[in-house]
């Protein structure tokens, strides 16, 4: 009875459906989550900030939520290395000279570098904000602590960099993926693209920069 | 006089890819190649390679061709890393010396994907596309007087584009380009091809499954939307037509009337 699902799930173009739409579903995680963060420069003393990260996890609904980030980031990561995987068995003998026709784009190319990068980053950061967080301390606090040290504050930085990279083609690909491509408005999708990963990586970046640059005092943070 | 020969004649160096057979393993060959005239097509200036082979007793260079007018889809070649070579909707029988400069060091790969396996030199097996179309790139007719042409109305922008798909010529230069190996603008250009048309209909399901079916189990790889495919095809073929054949695969796999 559920054959038609395992086949369709496991087909190329099955595969990269799921995958864009766990994807684009991600992007409307972080589109919240970027929102959610930016109370972080709302008042000085990061109140706002903190009152935000206490009423999501006064939230009984909150694990149900995380269950569900869950299986996408899991759906997407093992799809992407099963893609990946299969990409590469397809072309074992490299070409001695490789230049690009003009398709490709620096976000295209690095899909799988910058994934990696996330995937990486994505397992410090629960570490660091979800298991790490005992709930006595002020989220804003926790927060200014972990970027104003170089290393965290590096490589925040550099993940949300490509992160950026990341979105910017993931947007666009979800949609050819998906079936969605037409002269009306394959152009429109472009620069949402484009600009999804604009806001949500210089978005995210700001904070490592403005706290490890200005402590935090941008948000008013008295350090 | 002399000046005139110098600018359409060339001075090459060659780094060629040979290889005996599918098992063996190739190796670049180094040649040099005097007064090559710019007018010479690219296969015409490999025939004065295999020439001079010949006359110094060697086996000539294998490349596939046939029709040598861009139609036949038979020829291949990546050159400097570009399929069919550095011009834009040109194939590598349609490339012409012009294009070069004098002392350009050029070197010529076949074709490289596990689905398409070297056959000899710069000769490819690519009956893995052809496995492709007789698994559904077809429509089932019964023959017979043939009925009115315009029994079928067809939209004429419909036309356009399913005219757009067929002009594929099966090069298998989208799989070449491709950084994984994918055969989805080939098999997306005959899926959408007939979707669009009302003689593709009936088989509309059917063939988008296991045409898709058949192209995984060749072993090509998946799509991640680089569009070097489009940008290498000669034909030019859109990705939208990859993006046809997506919807015709998940409608035929969600809502289709196919088991
Ligand atoms: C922050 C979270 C992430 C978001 C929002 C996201 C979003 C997306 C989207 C929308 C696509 C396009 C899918 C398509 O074209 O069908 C995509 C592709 C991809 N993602 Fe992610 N992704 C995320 C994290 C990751 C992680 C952690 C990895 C880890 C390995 C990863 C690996 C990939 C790869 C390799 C591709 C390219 C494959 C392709 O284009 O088909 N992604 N991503
Ligand atoms: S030889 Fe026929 S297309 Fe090039």
């Amino acid at each position: 009875m559920l054959g038609w699902l395992i086949r369709t799930a496991s087909s190329s173009i099955g595969k990269k459906a799921l995958m864009a739409l766990t994807g684009l579903l991600l992007i409307g995680f972080l589109v919240v989550h970027l929102a959610g963060n930016l109370t972080f420069y709302m008042d000085g003393d990061g109140a706002a900030f903190d009152s935000y990260a206490e009423t999501l996890e006064s939230n009984p609904l909150l694990p149900l939520a995380e269950f569900g980030l869950l299986v996408l980031f899991v759906t997407h990561i093992v799809l992407a290395l099963r893609v990946t995987k299969q990409n590469r068995d397809a072309r074992k003998s490299r070409y001695a000279v490789r230049a690009t026709a003009g398709g490709s784009t620096a976000g295209s190319r690095s899909m799988v570098i910058t994934g990696i990068v996330l995937l990486v980053f994505l397992v410090v950061h629960i570490m660091d904000f979800r298991l790490q967080n005992d709930g006595t301390e002020s989220m804003a606090a926790l927060v200014r602590e972990e970027l104003s040290a170089p290393l965290g504050a590096g490589l925040y930085a550099v993940a949300m960099l490509a992160l950026g990279l990341h979105v910017s083609h993931a947007f666009k690909s979800a949609m050819q993926t998906l079936g969605c491509n037409h002269p009306k408005y394959t152009p429109l999708i472009e620069k949402v693209s484009l600009g999804l990963g604009i806001v949500l990586g210089l978005g995210f970046l700001s904070f490592p920069l403005v706290i490890f640059f200005l402590g935090g005092s941008a948000a008013g943070g008295q350090a | 006089m002399s000046a005139h020969a110098e600018t359409d004649c060339l001075n090459l160096t060659l780094n060629i890819w040979r290889q005996e057979g599918p098992h063996a393993t190739g190796s670049f060959e180094v040649r040099q190649l005097q007064d090559i005239s710019t007018h010479m097509s690219f296969l015409e200036m490999l025939d004065c390679v295999n020439e001079d082979l010949v006359s110094e007793g060697r086996e000539p260079v294998s490349f596939d061709h046939d029709c040598r007018e861009g139609i036949c889809g038979m020829c291949s070649l990546v050159i400097n890393g570009q399929v069919h070579g550095p011009q834009p909707e040109t194939t590598t029988c349609q490339l012409h010396m012009r294009h070069f400069k004098d002392g350009e060091t050029i070197t010529i790969e076949p074709f490289r994907a596990e689905a398409f396996p070297v056959v000899r030199d710069l000769c490819i097996d690519r009956t893995a596309l052809d496995r492709i179309i007789t698994s559904g790139g077809y429509i089932s007719v019964n023959t017979g007087s043939p009925q009115d042409a315009n029994a079928t109305p067809i939209a004429k922008p419909d036309s356009d584009l399913a005219m757009d798909a067929a002009a594929c010529i099966g090069c298998g230069g989208c799989v070449a380009a491709c950084p994984n190996a994918a055969a989805m603008l080939f098999t997306g250009a005959k899926v959408s091809q007939l979707a669009l048309l009302p003689q593709g209909a009936p088989e509309r399901e059917s063939r988008v499954l296991s045409m898709v079916e058949t192209m995984d189990a060749e072993g090509f790889g998946n799509c991640t939307n680089e569009y070097e495919c489009m940008a290498a095809c000669p034909k030019a073929i859109d990705v939208s037509h990859i993006a046809r054949m997506n919807r015709e695969y998940m409608r035929a796999s969600l809502v289709g009337s196919s088991p």
